[in-house]
């Protein structure tokens, strides 16, 4: 399961995630959000207890399709066990590279 | 080497044929009736035809305009050929003993015939060709022959290992042409084959086992018309036991490298142990993998049924469950899984009856970060060699089962740097 809320500010569009980000949600989620918008696109992963490496692999065609048309995805707040699992497969320093992965809790 | 009593005598009239002593006495000796024609080619290319008046594994009684003594060259099949000399002392005028003393394969040289070279020359094959194929339209005896040289050529190849059986095929019906007669055959499996190859005119093979499961056969069946056509029949169980031993040896050296670089924490282990792994302990959750939904609701049945004191690798286990399933839809289309508990230790199985992981590919898709047969990240072992604290991994041409152990205190954790190659 996996909710998703969207919020569009001038320059930003904020996704708010609530649930598992896998194998069986990814798809909705590159469908919601597509290859281009914004300049920012910011996931909130807060909500998100539980990701698999299709999920990773999932943030990072985002992340690839976003840069190409000159935007940039921010992960905003995981959850440790979910931080960790990103570190491991070196998603974090590609996203923190672009200043993008933050921890800090709104 | 004996001459002849006959030609000893007189002068014969004409060339010695049927001559008993012409060369070695032996149950090896053949004459072949009639004579086999051959060409035997000097060393300047010059070719003289020869027929075989008679033969033994070691030499020829040839009629030959050739000149005697003199080193020639018989050539049977692109990769068997014989280099012969002739002994002038033994055999007059035309007729004379030729000595083997090469004969080259494809994967050798030997100094003297084997079975079915020297049955090609003593004219038994020949006759099989010739007597299978006489009743064909005169276009197709060509190609029929051609077909039959090529399989006894191949024949040649595995004859190392042992030579099993020619057969003619008529209307549901067997006849042994040449081989090893005490050699039994699974004849149901191989009349299903010539009723095919027959049917649809074409060329079949297939490797059969034995009901005992003792033997393994290579049949071949080479149709000729819609009823009748040849089978070759190979003994290839030595071959297939060597090749099992060789794989044997291979997976014993991955087992040692894949375990000495994962620090001890994935282990190869055969059926046997693989069996064993699924009795410990007792179960406390299963289920299956057939679609990507199944993957989430087996995590929700995983965190409802884990014991308290694991709670702390819960989500440790939810992910590796995840990532071994996933694995299984993805390659074998689909599996099982189980969740184990022995004391303080949680063990989860997931099983698939794919075609496995081919040995060559087995290090790269355990250990290499982003190495995958299927379009994907590529990382889902990466993770599992991380979170869970011992692995166990049996995999062949009949599934594959994955064990992961998660102890209730974990072991330090593996320095992914050092084992994984990051592209």
């Amino acid at each position: 399961m996996l909710k998703i809320e969207v919020d569009v500010d001038p320059g930003v569009r904020r996704v708010v995630l609530n649930g598992e980000l896998a194998m069986e949600t990814i798809a909705v989620l590159q469908e919601v959000v597509g290859k281009e918008g914004e300049h920012t696109l910011e996931l909130d992963l807060s909500g998100v207890s539980f990701v698999d490496s299709t999920g990773l692999k999932g943030l990072l065609d985002i992340n690839n399709d976003w840069q190409q048309k000159g935007g940039q995805l921010l992960i905003l707040h995981p959850q440790p066990d979910v931080a960790e699992v990103m570190q491991l497969v070196g998603l974090d320093k590609l996203l923190t590279q672009n200043g993008a992965l933050t921890g800090k809790k709104r | 080497m004996r001459q002849c009593y006959e030609c000893a005598q007189k002068e014969p009239a004409s060339p010695c044929v049927e001559c008993k002593d012409f060369i070695q006495q032996g149950p090896l000796r053949r004459v072949p009736s009639p004579p086999t024609r051959i060409l035997l080619e000097d060393e300047q290319g010059k070719k003289y035809p020869a027929d075989i008046l008679a033969l033994n594994t070691t030499e020829f009684g040839l009629e030959t305009e050739a000149p005697v003594p003199g080193r020639y060259v018989i050539r049977l099949q692109e990769s068997l050929w014989i280099e012969v000399a002739g002994v002038p002392l033994k055999g007059k005028n035309n007729v004379h003993v030729f000595d083997i003393l090469c004969v080259h394969r494809r994967q050798g040289t030997a100094r003297r015939l084997k079975n079915e070279e020297y049955q090609l020359l003593a004219g038994s094959t020949g006759q099989l060709v010739a007597e299978i194929s006489r009743h064909l339209p005169e276009h197709l005896q060509d190609l029929v022959r051609e077909k039959l040289l090529a399989e006894l050529e191949k024949s040649e190849l595995i004859s190392a290992i042992r030579v099993g059986k020619v057969l003619k095929y008529e209307g549901g019906r067997f006849r042994c042409l040449s081989g090893r007669a005490d050699l039994d055959l699974p004849m149901e499996e191989a009349e299903k084959l010539m009723r095919q190859a027959t049917r649809h005119a074409e060329h079949r093979r297939e490797v059969i086992i034995s009901a005992d499961g003792q033997k393994v056969f290579d049949f071949h069946g080479v149709p000729f018309d819609h009823r009748s056509g040849g089978l070759l029949a190979f003994d290839i169980t030595e071959v297939i036991e060597k090749e099992r031993k060789i794989h044997r040896q291979e997976m014993e050296v991955y087992r040692e490298a894949i375990s000495a670089v994962t620090g001890g924490r994935l282990h190869l282990v055969n059926s046997e142990e693989a069996k064993k792994l699924l009795s410990k302990g007792v179960e406390i959750a299963k289920g299956e993998a057939r679609q990507a939904h199944d993957i989430p609701k087996a995590r929700q049945v995983l965190r409802e049924s884990l014991p308290g004191i694991f709670s702390h690798r819960q989500h440790a286990i939810a992910l590796c469950l995840s990532e071994a399933q996933a694995n299984v839809l993805k390659h074998a289309g689909g599996g099982c899984w189980q969740a184990r508990q022995a004391g303080d230790l949680v063990r989860i199985i997931v099983q698939d009856r794919g075609s496995g992981i081919k040995t060559s590919e087995l290090a790269r898709a355990t250990l290499m970060q982003h190495y995958s047969t299927k379009n994907s990240m590529g990382c889902g072992f990466t993770l599992m060699l991380y979170y869970a604290d011992y692995l166990y991994l049996n995999t062949g041409p009949s599934g594959t089962t994955l064990a992961l152990d998660f102890g209730n205190v974990r072991t330090d954790r593996l320095d992914l740097e050092k084992i994984t190659e990051r592209r």
